[in-house]
């Protein structure tokens, strides 16, 4: 049984035992350091995160790049620190086959979450130490949140419950802006609510364990309830949840540093951003929704955990890489069992590379094509390549070898002009419509001919042998 | 105080720092730019914004009709 984590601490701890977590004791500035902090371990081979433990002009302690290393990513599955990203992709596919994992409901009494209630002069800042991220965003922003909102017209619908991560700016100290793109779940709920002109309930909860984090942030179906993918991803062990004080519908996690409860403002549009998207680049200013904050519930001494995105890789790419590939390659073995992986870590499925046999000639172009007709694949993914089921499609140095030694390029370079884009991707002309690129490097198989089959190098026999030799005598050096 | 985004005076303190006195944040009620007392802020000339700018932004997501 894999190792689960119970809420944030008790993941920080372990992160902590494996050298994965440094604590910065010094007092510091919130800007630029924090921030500057996330971007510098984001940077580093096996990041850790950071524990900030006093803030000028602060009560709290922030931790950021939780999840921003391969280390880390490992660590939250339960899995050894240096386990390859290939072997975590497929842990992750067997465990998500465990959905549903109904979460376990606690009392309110036995969550944590509810330590502490404010519910007068609520001040966001006397309970998160707040700060700038990246130089040019419009204020202070909340960029690894969950929240929790419900449909209108089923409260009681648990599956319709939506629990996502959406960008958060603070507007004031009880009130922040929320950005909820039309095609995102909590969009849906909210046009319910503003066509009768009611307040949306919202819940937001900050500092979760990590597999929340990582569920809230993972493109799942509108009837699919999060909690239950959580289950399934701490492999068959339910997670724990209690309901909101103001909106008991909502059910939020027990282990919650923060929770803050309150509404979206029905009908009303509030200049919102800029904000260092994932993409890389800022996105600029708009008008959009605004929550007003109700009431707080938070445990003693809490955490606030963020992360830092901009030039990628950052901590968010970590965030979005797996789960994005895994509900793609889901989708496309459905139809092609021969499917071995899907690597769509990059730029949130911008970027996708595909692993497979070939059952006959074309079908590497084939598999490309079903992919870019995925409900993620078809408006994200531009550039689709195809390796032989043999390349480790996350090992990038194998898939330059098979774009160097298999692709002819009249022949397996393919364009598609005038197909849907991700509208953040600014190369998108206009935003939001692009060109289809698949490169197929698999290796021909017939009926495609194959005039120049070649034999393939083989790794010497005890090449397995003398790894483990010289690993051992690696570690022996290093440990003098 | 001047909004260094939209150069409004139309602003205020939000808050100050919880331990100490050692910062405030303020917010433009225009444009709801914010800002602490220790940053110098240098809002780039593509993010500056005027009434008339915010007039035309994008409105995310559009408000729907009300169900009569
Ligand atoms: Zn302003």
């Amino acid at each position: 049984m894999a190792k689960v984590y119970k809420d944030l601490r008790e993941f920080l701890a372990t992160l902590e035992e494996e050298g994965q977590l440094v604590r910065i004791k010094e007092e510091v500035n919130p800007e630029p350091d924090i921030g500057a902090a996330g971007r510098a371990a984001s940077s580093m081979p096996n990041g850790p995160a950071v524990l900030f433990e006093n803030i000028t002009g602060y009560k709290g302690s922030v931790v950021t790049n939780v999840h921003g290393s391969w280390q880390n990513h490992a660590l939250m599955m339960g899995m050894p620190k240096d386990t390859p990203t290939k072997e975590q992709f497929e842990e992750l596919n067997a465990r998500w086959d465990k959905y549903p994992v109904p979460p376990n409901v606690v009392s309110r009494e036995e969550a944590p979450c509810k330590e502490n209630v404010i519910t007068e002069n609520i001040n966001l800042f006397e309970v998160l130490p707040l700060y700038r991220i990246n130089e040019q965003d419009g204020g202070f922003f909340i960029s690894k949140a969950s929240v929790i909102s419900g449909d209108p017209e089923a409260l009681d619908d648990f599956g319709r419950q939506n629990v996502g991560t959406y960008r958060i700016q603070v507007k004031d100290k009880d009130r922040i802006g929320i950005q909820a793109l039309p095609m995102h779940d909590l969009a849906v709920q909210l046009e319910k609510a503003e066509r009768k002109n009611e307040p949306l309930p919202v819940a937001i909860a900050l500092g979760n364990s990590p597999l929340v984090t990582f569920m809230a942030s993972t493109p799942v179906g509108y009837s699919q309830n999060e909690y239950e993918f959580v289950g399934a991803l701490q492999d068959g062990v339910p997670t724990d949840i209690v309901p909101a004080d103001t909106a008991p519908h909502l059910m939020v996690p027990a282990g919650a540093e923060v929770v803050l409860e309150g509404y979206i403002i029905p009908r009303v549009r509030v200049v919102e951003g800029p904000f260092g998207e994932f993409p890389g680049s800022y996105s600029g200013s708009r008008l959009q929704c605004e929550i007003q904050i109700t009431r707080i519930t938070h445990r003693t001494d809490p955490i606030f955990e963020n992360l830092y995105l901009g030039m990628p890789w950052t901590e968010i790419d970590y965030l979005m890489a797996l789960n994005t590939s895994v509900p793609l390659y889901k989708q496309i073995k459905e139809s092609f069992p021969e499917v071995v992986a899907v690597n769509a870590m990059y730029t949130h499925g911008i970027g996708v590379i595909i692993s497979t046999k070939c059952r006959y000639g074309g079908y590497g172009k084939g598999v490309a094509m079903r992919l870019l007709s995925t409900p993620h694949g078809m408006p994200y993914s531009k550039i689709v390549i195809v390796v032989d089921e043999f390349v480790d499609p996350f090992n990038l140095e194998q898939v330059m070898w098979a774009l160097t030694t298999r692709v002819l390029p009249h022949k397996d370079v393919t364009m598609i002009e005038n197909a849907p884009g991700m509208p953040l991707d600014p190369s998108s002309n206009p935003a939001g419509m692009t060109t289809k690129l698949i490169i197929d490097a698999t290796t021909p198989v017939a009926p495609e001919p194959n005039p120049r089959a070649v034999e393939l190098l083989k790794d010497p026999v005890g090449t397995a042998k003398y790894t483990e030799v010289i690993k051992g005598l690696m570690q022996a050096m290093g440990d003098k | 105080m001047e909004c260094p985004r939209c150069d409004s005076e139309n602003t205020r303190t939000m808050v100050k720092s919880p331990v100490g006195d050692v910062w405030e944040v303020y917010v433009c009620e225009d444009c709801w730019y914010s800002w602490r007392s220790t940053e110098t802020p240098v809002v780039i000339e593509k993010f500056k914004l005027t009434p008339a700018i915010i007039a035309t932004l994008g409105v995310i997501p559009p408000i729907p009709p009300l169900d009569l």
